[in-house]
């Protein structure tokens, strides 16, 4: 039964995925400019212009152009960047598992914050641990993205010299230390984000009959708090978290950038800024397939957390 | 005392002597840019990113001098323009090898600069037009020309003349020039002091010292000092500056103008600001009508004129450029050669601007509107004070902020009425920035629409021109008429902000740009 529905909803794809290609295609046609102009800045000739227009195929029809691109895509092929002048596919080969890294460390680090602060606040409602938790996280979510980069980078980064200033790194444990900044900083903000639906839905829970009954039935609060509580209040953050998801790894273009990561957030400015419309239609086509399949997964842990909901 | 002040003068000389042999051999310099590169080959593209690297991995007949009014030897060791100028003999140096230790023959010079200039090859062609065939003959390379070309030797100095190896080249993968040029820049092999070593896109590059490298150092040994250089992509200014700070990086690109005064506070740092061929100006329309039919303001000369004089450049450099901007007198920076010093550039004149108005068609005051680049901080403050400063002769400035992109495209499109400009040479001559800025036939003179029968005719000639002298006079008269035409806003001249670990020596960014690194060192 899972399977099925797995199936179904990944051919669900295949029509937004269409409409995305289309909307793309035209939009960033749309835009004044042209890649020839990008590439060739202020002081080319119009000789020069047109000439580079048309090796780039830019001069014929847009239903053609369109043809191509879309029989092209049927072959895997999503063509070459116009300024880099390497295949698409293998910038974004290069490049998206930076930023996937990114996300997912940045969504573990937001979770690990989120949940037992919010269970605390939650267990603690109206005292003063509950009001101190929901004041910083209110405080971190209005505080602007780059700001709180910039703050951590000047002080664990410049003045304590804890963490590398940006930067990538080679392997595994070198991402991970050269990437806690970065992912501190937007798990920080998802954080804020998951504390206050997480606190209501533990409150929510823990004034339930069935929590009451669990109580009398004489279990330790330990135990209640895990097995029933957590488990029904975490159905609403699983899907915010999914949303959530989806919006940091179309938002790592700030942070990207702030901690010179090399990551799709920052290729995909650099391709809007140089009109290089290969890049920006495999980009999008990369995000909305990356999307689909965030909701997917988020869908199925919500019906595993869930039994009563229905995969249909 | 006499004797005592020659005895520490023979002191200071012994150590400075000693410091001099003493340079440090080795290690690895990690700077900081703001971009990355695109496509590292030197015929196919002409973004500053790629130039200002390619320099360091490909080496030319002839280079510019640090200063920028000149050329040198590089790897021709002298080169001799015949009496009538119709031809050049440049001889190699002797023992010349690329990077992988292969030989680099003259037949490697012949094939580099007839790829050069084939008409369509670039955006660069034209400046090898001049040379109608290429002879060669032992270490032996003749240029035969079509006409005396006085810009020939800069030419030859700048990266679309780098010389790479035909073997090489031709054995790479592809069909055509543009795929096996693809293929190559991959990997790219030159004779310059560095040799791509590794690249990771959009992250880090490294260059490695190519062994083979002719030029010497003050030791006595080949250049370059350093092992290896590794360039870290870092766009925003402030973390740039944070790991410049915390000893990740020895070097920075583009430090904003606000905060050179606080680094050059800072101990450990060297702030330099590097003499550039950067001009900043606004480019207006002169045009007697707009685009939508329009009658423009700006087609009168008067008020062009009176434009200039209404803007306080000393103001603005205080504003925009923190004090570090020079005031701009003619079309071209003082450091471009044949920059004639006598030039007067608007000088502000707030009485002389009102009644220069009075005498103009446009008496009552008009709006007008500037394309400016969005996100650029400069552009703003430039731009907000130039509208209190027009507001004082009656003129209304509206701020139009678009991406650069679509600034490019208005522009081309003739589509503005006065857009925010800045232009840096990339040849070592001033007919580069003038064949823009004042013929019509290039660009329409930078989209201005500026267009002088007189200027063209001295331009031609200039072309032509062997005597240095006769050069400077034509161009002299040149800058001056087109002060009078004022088709620009003539505002101010910038440096390159380069921040330097106190440990680097020797590092130069030329006035064109690019990036010196082959006498650079890392002292202890």
């Amino acid at each position: 039964m899972h399977a099925t529905y797995v199936l179904k909803r990944l051919l669900q794809i295949i029509p937004t995925f269409l409409a995305v290609m289309l909307v793309v295609f035209l939009l960033v046609r749309l835009l004044p400019g042209d890649p020839a102009s990008a590439i060739l800045g202020d002081r080319a000739t119009a000789d020069i212009v047109e000439r580079t227009n048309r090796q780039l195929g830019l001069d014929r029809p847009l239903p053609v152009q369109f043809g191509i691109f879309v029989s092209r895509l049927l072959q895997g092929d999503l063509g070459d960047s116009i300024s880099l002048k390497i295949p698409v596919l293998r910038l974004i080969g290069e490049r998206l598992p930076v930023t996937l890294f990114l996300t997912v460390y940045a969504a573990v680090l937001g979770v690990l914050m989120a949940v037992p602060l919010a269970v605390l606040a939650a267990v603690k409602r109206n005292t003063w641990v509950d009001a101190v938790i929901r004041a910083v996280f209110q405080v971190g979510l209005s505080l602007p993205v780059f700001y709180v980069a910039l703050q951590l980078l000047t002080l664990l980064g410049a003045r304590l010299q804890w963490f590398p200033i940006g930067g990538y790194g080679d392997t595994f444990s070198e991402h991970l230390y050269h990437l806690f900044l970065p992912a501190l900083t937007l798990g920080l903000n998802l954080a804020a984000v998951l504390v206050r639906t997480l606190r209501n839905s533990v409150i929510e829970v823990l004034t339930a009959e069935y929590v009451d009954f669990a109580r009398a039935k004489g279990l330790r609060s330990n135990l209640i708090l895990s097995r029933h509580v957590l488990r029904n209040a975490l159905i609403p953050t699983v899907t915010l978290l999914g949303l959530n998801i989806g919006a940091l790894i179309g938002g790592a273009v700030i942070t990207e950038t702030v901690f010179a990561i090399p990551g799709v957030g920052r290729l995909m400015v650099d391709a809007i800024f140089g009109r290089d419309y290969p890049v920006i239609q495999g980009l999008t086509l990369t995000f909305a397939l990356l999307v689909s399949v965030v909701f997917l997964i988020t869908d199925l842990i919500h019906a595993r957390l869930d039994p009563r909901m229905e995969l249909s | 005392m006499k004797r005592l002040t020659h005895v520490t003068l023979t002191l200071v000389a012994a150590l400075s002597l000693g410091h001099a042999a003493a340079v440090t051999r080795g290690g690895e310099l990690v700077y900081g840019r703001y971009a990355d590169s695109l496509f590292l080959d030197p015929v196919l593209n002409d973004a500053n990113l790629d130039i200002w690297i390619l320099t360091n991995l490909y080496d030319t007949l002839l280079q510019p001098t640090a200063d920028g009014k000149g050329v040198q030897p590089g790897l021709a060791s002298s080169y001799t323009p015949s009496k009538d100028g119709k031809s050049m003999v440049l001889k190699l140096r002797a023992g010349l090898k690329f990077a992988d230790g292969s030989a680099l023959t003259a037949q490697d010079v012949k094939w580099s600069l007839d790829r050069a200039r084939q008409p369509d090859a670039g955006a660069w062609s034209s400046s090898l037009a001049s040379i109608n065939s290429i002879t060669v003959s032992g270490n032996t390379v003749t240029l035969l020309l079509k006409r005396p070309d006085p810009t020939l030797p800069a030419a030859l100095a700048t990266f679309n003349a780098a010389i790479m190896p035909q073997k090489l080249f031709t054995a790479a993968p592809g069909k055509n020039d543009a795929e096996k040029a693809k293929a190559f820049a991959e990997k790219p092999i030159g004779s310059g002091p560095f040799v791509l070593s590794e690249w990771k896109r959009g992250s880090y590059m490294v260059l490695k010292r190519n062994p083979y490298y002719w030029k010497k150092g003050s030791d006595g040994k080949a250049l370059p000092y350093l092992d290896r250089v590794r360039f870290e992509i870092i766009p925003d200014d402030n973390t740039r500056i944070l790991k410049l700070q915390a000893g990740e990086l020895q070097g920075a690109e583009f430090i904003p103008l606000s905060r050179v005064a606080e680094l050059k506070r800072n101990a450990n740092l060297n702030m330099q600001l590097f003499p550039s061929t950067k001009v900043n100006s606004i480019l207006m329309n002169n045009r007697p009508t707009l685009n939508n039919g329009t009658v423009n303001p700006l087609s009168d000369v008067k008020v062009r004129q009176a434009l200039n004089y209404a803007a306080n450049k000393e103001a603005l450099i205080q504003v925009v450029t923190y004090g570090t901007g020079k005031v701009m007198k003619s079309y071209m920076s003082s450091t471009t050669p044949l920059f004639d010093a006598s030039q007067k550039g608007y000088p502000y004149d707030l009485a002389k601007a009102k009644s220069l108005l009075a005498a103009s068609k446009f008496k009552g005051g008009f709006e007008i509107s500037v394309l400016a680049t969005s996100g650029s901080a400069d552009d703003l403050a430039l731009l907000t004070a130039l509208q209190q400063m027009w507001g004082a002769i009656g003129v209304r400035l509206k701020i139009e902020q678009v991406d650069s992109a679509t600034k490019t495209a208005r522009y081309r499109a003739n589509d503005f009425q006065m857009r925010t400009a800045a232009w840096t040479n990339d040849i070592n001559d001033p007919s580069q920035i003038t064949s823009y800025y004042t013929l019509f036939d290039n660009i329409e003179s930078v989209h201005t629409g500026f267009k002088s029968a007189e200027v063209d005719k001295l331009f031609d000639q200039s072309q032509q021109e062997l005597s240095r002298i006769n050069r400077a006079s034509q161009y002299r008269r040149i800058q001056s008429i087109y002060l009078n035409a004022a088709p620009i806003i003539y505002l101010y001249e910038t440096p390159y902000p380069v921040a330097l670990s106190k440990k680097v020596q020797g590092f130069v960014q030329i006035p064109l740009g690019n990036n010196i690194f082959s006498a650079a060192s890392l002292e202890k």
